[in-house]
């Protein structure tokens, strides 16, 4: 596999505040991988940075090959598109129109949507499913529809890697599952995938490898089975082992595995 | 493994796939129905004709449209006090209430989007406070000045509009989103201050040539420019408007904020720019025509939304006829309502404009930020 997107030594402050300090990682095509760590510790901010939406204070950010800030922004946002946690729409705009906005790098300022501008929001549509929504208000819709519309609307940059910012926030257990199910599609379908994610059980039964981000530390990454140790987790989440199921399951099954 | 998507004359892989669990039933076909922008559009061209021939027919020397119909196709010649009153008096304002109409309201469209807020329009936003500030330091200073052929009074009208919408945008953006207060009490103040030092100048005004056009800028009082006036006014209206439309897509991708439209391959910082320079040619336009005229930014937009919908590329063409339907109605109203006295067209905006201002401010109180 060939290496989609490299981030080497990128370091990140805010408001004098130290983000992210010698984040380093690779995402090999057709990977799908998660990003965990406590709230706050720069899960986000390293989502924006792999977006190329922020950039680094140092440290280098390649994407094929070529460093992010030589490659012109419409270049990046057909290779690369980044599911945000919120979207918040000032107007009624509907669902299709909201999506036809994925098109934006391929459209001229002149020039309209196309025929193939047009085909790639319905695919987008359909595989988010939610081309039945197509002419709703997206200000009306619930938090798990809005959250497939988002999707929808990446899917319509036909990107190479997909950037999800905690993609199963507001979904009930089904829709989490169907999310799941969406994006072993679209990983099967050649799509590289970073999701930042906080249920670990997802996290383990889904994702070939885990990026790990604890405060202070560098980042840390490996399969599922590496980085969900207890002992691991519960230095990364401050989380006592005895307090949390995942960490007592873990536990267990780590004990089993050992007798 | 490397697999070729991002294809845009070609299909995606992702075409001949079957995405996973489809939901049957779930999210039924809904939304509001919209009128046909190209319908609209045709009736408000027709509608534009209208208005402005029963604007002209109207007034204290009244001119029937049989007339008028009669004279243009050569049938019957208009008297020398008819064709006095038709090429000097109305005509002209009546083409410049159009004029100011259509700029303010596309104005207030450019700076909705630039905002992503329904309450931003020219007078809200200290645009055109802006520009009156810089047109009476032109009449003041340097009324003999000009540059490639342009005045001062509207160079000047136009770099205090640009200039406010900065200071403006600059204090009321964080974090990609606008914060309503910031926008309300930043506008506010700015308007005030800028308003009031043209009262000032007027008071240092010893020979009150200047007072005059001033008071009736400050009323926003549309009068009766000259031929050559509104040549020039109606040229840059056309140039300001042939150069917002690349914008339209730009104010739809804004619409999803900074964040999104970065991403999406928008130059955010070249792109608002372009959007301050635009809206601040056309309040200087409409400010230099009419002076201070309120609300028709904010109301002419909000209908077009409610009609068409917020996508900005159909509201584009909408929004600049109805804008200028609008003012030549209100223009013909003012300077009826209690002939042979005119209602300087300004204040008349204020009474329709305050209220509908307070309606959406109601409307919209969740988004505040206090």
């Amino acid at each position: 596999m060939s290496c989609l997107l490299r981030l080497s030594g990128v370091h990140f402050d805010y408001q004098g505040h130290s983000v992210l300090r010698q984040a380093a990682f690779d995402l090999e095509e057709g990977s799908c991988s998660a990003l965990i760590g406590t709230n706050g510790v720069g899960k986000t901010t390293l989502l924006r940075i792999a977006a190329g939406v922020l950039r680094p204070a140092s440290g280098n950010v390649i994407l094929r090959g070529r460093p992010m800030e030589t490659i012109s922004l419409k270049e990046i946002a057909r290779t690369i598109a980044l599911v945000p946690q919120q979207l918040e729409l000032p107007f009624e705009f509907t669902v299709q129109q909201v999506v036809e906005q994925g098109r934006t790098p391929y459209i001229g300022m002149l020039r309209g949507p196309g025929r193939s501008d047009r085909l790639a929001v319905d695919r987008a549509l359909d595989l988010a499913d939610v081309s039945s929504l197509r002419h709703r208000i997206f200000n009306e819709l619930s938090g798990g529809e809005r959250q497939r519309v988002k999707i929808a609307l990446g899917l319509a940059q036909e990107p190479r890697l997909l950037l999800l910012d905690e993609p199963t926030q507001n979904l009930d257990i089904g829709r989490q599952v169907e999310l799941i199910d969406l994006l072993h599609f679209l990983r099967d379908q050649g799509i590289t995938i970073l999701a930042s994610m906080h249920d670990l059980h997802l996290v383990d039964k889904n994702f070939s490898t885990v990026l790990l981000l604890s405060p202070g530390q560098p980042l840390a990454s490996g399969s599922p089975e590496q980085m969900l140790k207890p002992s691991i987790l519960e230095h990364a989440f401050q989380c006592p082992p005895d307090r949390h199921p995942l960490l007592i399951e873990r536990a267990e099954l780590y004990r089993r595995e050992a007798r | 493994m490397a697999i070729e998507i991002a294809t845009v004359s070609g299909s995606s892989v992702l075409e001949a796939a079957s995405p996973p669990g489809r939901h049957q039933g779930r999210g039924a076909e809904g939304g509001k129905s919209r009128m046909r922008p190209w319908l609209l559009i045709v009736l408000l061209a027709v509608a534009l004709v209208v208005v402005t021939l029963v604007s002209i027919a109207t007034g204290a020397v009244r001119i029937s449209p049989r007339v008028l119909f009669a004279a243009m196709f050569g049938g019957h010649p208009l008297t020398e006090t008819q064709r006095l009153i038709l090429f000097h008096i109305r005509l002209p304002r009546v083409l410049a209430a159009g004029v100011v109409g259509w700029a303010l309201s596309l104005a207030g469209l450019l700076f909705q989007g630039l905002f992503r807020n329904p309450i931003a329009d020219p007078y809200v936003t200290g645009s055109s406070g802006g520009a009156i500030f810089g047109a009476c330091i032109g009449i003041f200073f340097f009324s003999q000045w000009s540059v490639f052929g342009f005045g001062a009074t509207g160079l000047l009208a136009f770099a205090g509009s640009a200039a406010t919408m900065a200071v403006v945008y600059s204090l009321a953006r964080s974090a990609g989103k606008t914060n309503v207060v910031t926008l309300l009490l930043a506008g506010f103040a700015i308007s005030a201050m800028f308003t009031n030092t043209s009262y000032f100048f007027e008071i240092l005004d010893k020979n009150g040539d200047s007072n005059r056009i001033l008071i009736s800028w400050l009323h926003g009082d549309i009068g009766i420019p000259a031929w050559t006036e509104l040549a020039i006014s109606g040229a840059l209206l056309g140039v300001a408007s042939l150069a917002s439309l690349p914008l339209m897509r730009t104010l739809n991708t804004l619409a999803l904020g900074d964040e999104y439209a970065q991403q999406l391959g928008i130059r955010i910082e070249a792109a608002r720019v372009y959007i301050i320079l635009s809206g601040s040619l056309l309040t200087a336009i409409a400010v230099s025509l009419g002076g201070m005229i309120s609300f028709a930014g904010l109301i002419v937009p909000h209908v077009g939304r409610l009609l068409l919908g917020p996508d900005h590329v159909r509201l584009l063409p909408v929004t600049a006829l109805a804008g200028a339907i609008f003012l030549i109605l209100a223009d013909t109203l003012a300077r009826t309502i209690i002939a042979p006295s005119e209602v300087p067209v300004g204040i008349l905006m204020a009474f329709i404009g305050g209220p509908f201002f307070l309606y959406l401010l109601r409307k919209m109180k969740r988004s505040y930020t206090v």
